[in-house]
């Protein structure tokens, strides 16, 4: 028998009002919340500013109280040190003590913990790598940049491997370098099994990170459920190809009108991202050996996080630079649709589906059995060269096609 | 020139040089004790983190370091201000009193404004990371308090050793007033002894630790019993109108024991002293204490009196004492401590009489200077015996002061967990002026106090006189209104709030008195134990209802 696991969060009708000096009600900042996060998802808040994310996040922690309703975090009240023990915690700004240096602050937090002084500072110096500020730990943080509290920010809330993460705006005062390392460093904790809940307003980071979305406004859930359920546009099509002439781009169109009678919404060329271009000329100084009294390199997730230590073996999530110098521009971005810029990644199985209401129509029409069933997918394959593969058989009939009219 | 700079070069370099060198040395002593620290249970623990965080805080803030420069100012800086009656003893007493004062005040004020910790983690929002932690809401109180403690403990330590050492220095090189030197000649060499009764005085009286006995007077009830029996058989209260016979009783008793305390010439008084439980042997001693009061005396008159110190029927031995003392100052008697009865009674026979005056006494006798001699009930005669050394009366004393220390740490504590930063501090300041201030404003209130109307009676007469129109006797009754009214607030604050100034060993210490152990117990009793435990629980409550986060809505 399949029990259900305890959910990590679990609301019911949560509350929250604020009351003025004579404790007159002034502002309900969550009203009836219910929430469920289970154990492995990366679930993201979203909303406008002032719709209650941080607050449902500050009553999660226990740092406020909720006026009605009923929070479980592991099963537990929120206040509960236990539950305190599995939970880390990135608020919006790095609240740390600016007295401390990077090193004496992480030490802190993991005598908190109770940490052997040895596992302390194993766990204090590699989170320090990861976050790319070993070089800078013997500085106050009070003299850190935004960004570079941030880093400490994160590593603090990892310093006790948490099973339950919980970030607050994360990529916010982090320069490009620092929002791509934190956006791997989730993905790559997130591939571990942690639970993981983000609050942000930059809506591309949790599109890239998060699977499980709650939308807020006005302190009141408008939209939850499963991203790429509730992103998906069926609608559309996409197709990403190596270069094309603009001969083949005609045929193409040509094609899509004759066999389902429909226009190219638009044809463009690939760009590099600003972040992947960004990324690349960081790395180029960095090999130029350029001094810097800011972040070095990082973003290595630290073997500690690792839920076994099979896992601890292989846990490294791709680094800065080998991100930045290998990504390229999902397929999406060549065909964009202009009215509507959220688009689903491309398709095979479209393509596929395609092909096959081609190939019917031939095989009525020319009785040639060679259908390209929809279970034909190229996944196992590298989706360029599938696409590539898909296209060239898609003209190579195009033209046979064209020839017998001609012949005919 | 050029060599007035290179001077002026090298000797900034130096400078330069020994603060580095201070600071270095500071920071690896920090630096060890920290690490040593670390391996201690307490320590490892969350609540020893969290102390030793907040001691981390205070130092690192420059706040401890400008109290500690402050305090190191203050106690190796007074010896050289501060001179008294220019007499040795004088100057080390001086030195004690404002030094300790000063310690006491100095560190009061840290623990106020370290205690502002939490208001300024609410604020700044630490807080909101820490409560994250696996951190109990009283871990996080009992662990600034603490590390306040732990603070002030190691303040008081340094400040006491400092002091210490500044004693025995003033000791080393302020010539006493009255040295006297005597040469003796040992074979060859020329031995010179120094004596001084100002040195001695300060060995005797002030390092040093006594305990006290005041004397118990006869009882006069059977005197006063015959006399008021006397005068009523004579009519003597016929013409009174209103008469209390216990209040007479009473009245009378006072006029027996007046006429005791008064000694006419050529007469005798004895005093009898219980419970003097010092070490009867003969090469200890007990000291005398009392001040003389003559009437009508020239300025820096002698009193010549005659002493008889043990009762041979009691076992004791008997030690016959003239003295020469100057009227008005207090003056002390040595006397070897076998003079005490074996049960540990002492009896004093003072004489009013010139011994000098004797012929068979001293070669050229003096006249009979006829005193009339008042022991006064204000200056009570004591019988002084040592009962500790000045070392262990100092430790004692630092100890009263660390109880004080940290019931103001828990005031501290309970305002900031309450209020923000500057309110908090004024509250803590509140509390600690009316902990100074308790007895004398206890004693201001009775004073004051109408013995006829209470509150509610001021309240009704003022009311009533308001109704009828009679502006005066309204006036006046609100007055005693609000006099009462403030006196019934003060007085319940006095049962939360300790009287520091009992507390208050600085001038016990300084006048050689022993700064009792029972003292200390009870200080740490009533301070610690019960109010500190009270204030810091009152504190652990209000911040577990407390939320910890702001309102951003």
């Amino acid at each position: 028998m399949n029990r259900k696991p305890t959910p990590v969060v679990q609301t019911a009708g949560l509350c929250k009002t604020f009351k003025d000096f004579w404790r007159r009600p002034r502002v309900e900042a969550v009203k009836d919340l219910n929430l469920e996060i289970r154990p492995g998802q990366i679930f993201g808040l979203l909303g406008p500013n002032g719709s209650g994310k941080s607050t449902t996040i500050k009553m999660l922690l226990g740092l406020l109280y909720p006026t009605r309703g009923r929070i479980a975090v592991f099963g537990k009240a929120p206040t509960d040190v236990a539950v305190k023990e599995k939970i880390g915690f990135l608020p919006e700004e790095s609240y740390l003590y600016r007295f401390l240096d990077a090193r004496e602050t992480l030490d802190y937090y993991g005598r908190l913990f109770r940490l052997p002084p040895s596992v302390r500072k194993t766990r204090t110096e590699t989170l320090l790598d990861m976050v790319g500020l070993r070089h800078e730990a013997k500085r106050r943080i009070g003299e850190y940049s935004k960004g570079m509290a941030r880093r400490i920010g994160l590593a603090q809330a990892l310093i006790n491997d948490p099973e339950f993460l919980i970030l607050d705006e994360p990529t916010s005062g982090l320069d490009p370098i620092g929002t791509r390392q934190m956006k791997d460093v989730v993905r790559g904790l997130g591939r571990k099994g942690k639970t993981i809940l983000l609050s942000s307003h930059v809506l591309a980071d949790v599109e890239d990170i998060c699977d499980q979305i709650s939308i807020l406004y006005g302190g009141q859930q408008r939209a939850a459920g499963d991203i790429k359920e509730l992103l998906s546009k069926q609608e559309y099509t996409q197709i990403t190809t190596p270069r094309l002439s603009q001969d083949t781009i005609e045929q193409l169109r040509d094609m899509l009108q004759r066999l389902e009678n429909k226009d190219v919404v638009s044809v463009g060329a690939p760009k590099h991202r600003l972040e992947d271009f960004f990324l690349q000329v960081v790395e180029d100084a960095q090999r130029a050996k350029i001094t810097t009294s800011g972040v070095r390199a990082g973003g290595t997730l630290p073997e500690f996080l690792s839920e076994s230590p099979e896992e601890a073996a292989s846990a490294v999530v791709e680094s800065l630079v080998s991100a930045g110098s290998t990504r390229h521009e999902p397929a999406a971005e060549q065909i964009e649709p202009i009215p509507l810029p959220d688009e689903p990644e491309p398709s095979k199985q479209v393509v596929d589906d395609l092909l096959s209401a081609g190939a019917k129509r031939e095989q009525a029409k020319r009785d040639e059995p060679e259908p390209v069933t929809p279970s034909e997918p190229a996944a196992p394959r590298p989706p360029v060269e599938a696409d590539r593969e898909v296209i060239d058989e898609l003209l190579a009939k195009t033209s046979r096609k064209s020839d017998e009219g001609e012949s005919s | 020139m050029k060599i007035f700079w290179d001077i002026l070069r090298i000797l900034t370099g130096l400078v330069a040089l020994a603060v580095g060198g201070v600071l270095r040395l500071w920071q690896l002593i920090a630096g060890g004790v920290a690490h040593v620290y670390a391996k201690t249970p307490l320590g490892r623990s969350r609540l020893g983190s969290i102390a030793q965080h907040t001691i981390s805080e205070g130092i690192r803030m420059k706040l401890a370091l400008v109290f500690l420069v402050l305090i190191g100012a203050c106690v190796l800086g007074l010896p050289f201000t501060v001179r008294g009656d220019s007499s040795l003893t004088g100057a080390v007493q001086s030195y004690m009193s404002y030094s300790l004062t000063v310690v006491g005040f100095l560190l009061s004020i840290l623990t106020i404004f370290l205690s502002r910790s939490i208001s300024d983690e609410l604020v700044h929002k630490q807080i909101m990371v820490l409560m994250t932690k696996p951190v109990a809401r009283w871990h996080y109180i009992l662990g600034k308090w603490l590390g306040i403690t732990m603070l002030n403990l190691s303040f008081l330590t340094f400040s006491g050793a400092v002091i210490y050492a500044m004693v025995h220095y003033i000791k080393a090189t302020q010539p006493p007033i009255d040295e006297i030197y005597s040469s003796t000649q040992i074979g060859d060499s020329n031995e010179v002894e120094a004596f001084s009764f100002d040195r001695q005085r300060l060995e005797y009286e002030v390092l040093t630790a006594r305990h006290g006995t005041k004397y118990v007077p006869p009882d006069f009830s059977a005197a006063a019993e015959r006399e008021f029996q006397q005068r009523l058989e004579e009519g003597f209260y016929d013409s009174v109108s209103v008469f209390e016979p216990a209040e007479e009783r009473r009245r009378l008793r006072g006029k027996q024991e007046a006429r005791w305390r008064v000694v006419p010439p050529f007469d005798s008084r004895v005093f009898e002293f219980k419970n003097v439980l010092c070490d009867r042997s003969p090469n200890s001693e007990i000291q005398f204490r009392y001040k003389p009061h003559v009437y009508n005396y020239p300025i820096d008159e002698i009193l010549r009196a005659f002493w008889i110190f043990g009762d041979r029927s009691k076992g004791a031995k008997e030690y016959r004492i003239p003295t020469r003392h100057v009227i008005g100052r207090y003056q002390t008697i040595k006397v070897p401590a076998d003079c005490v009865a074996p049960d540990h009674t002492l009896t004093v026979l003072f004489v009013n009489t010139n011994p000098y005056a004797d012929p068979n006494f001293v070669r050229n006798p003096e006249p009979f200077f006829l005193y009339k001699v008042e022991f006064m009930k204000s200056r009570p005669v004591e019988c002084l015996f040592v009962v500790g050394s000045f070392e262990g009366n100092l430790v004692r004393l630092l100890a009263l002061m660390m109880c004080k220390l940290m019931f103001l740490a828990a005031v501290g504590l309970l305002m900031t967990s309450v209020f923000s930063f500057p309110v908090a501090c004024l509250a803590s300041f509140m509390v600690y002026t009316l902990a100074g201030l308790r007895k004398f404003l206890g004693e201001s209130i009775d004073q004051v106090d109408s013995d006829t109307m209470t509150v509610i009676s001021a309240f009704k007469a003022a009311a009533q006189s308001a109704w009828n129109h009679d502006w005066g006797a309204a006036s006046e009754s609100f007055q005693t209104f609000v006099v009462e009214t403030v006196g019934e607030v003060l007085r319940a604050l006095f049962f939360v709030v300790p009287d520091f100034a009992y507390y208050n060993g600085v001038e016990t210490l300084v006048n050689g008195r022993n700064v009792s152990l029972y003292w200390v117990l009870q200080g740490i009793g009533e301070l610690v134990l019960l109010q500190t435990t009270v204030v810091i629980g009152l504190a652990m409550i209000l911040f577990h209802r407390r939320e910890v986060a702001e309102v951003s809505v």
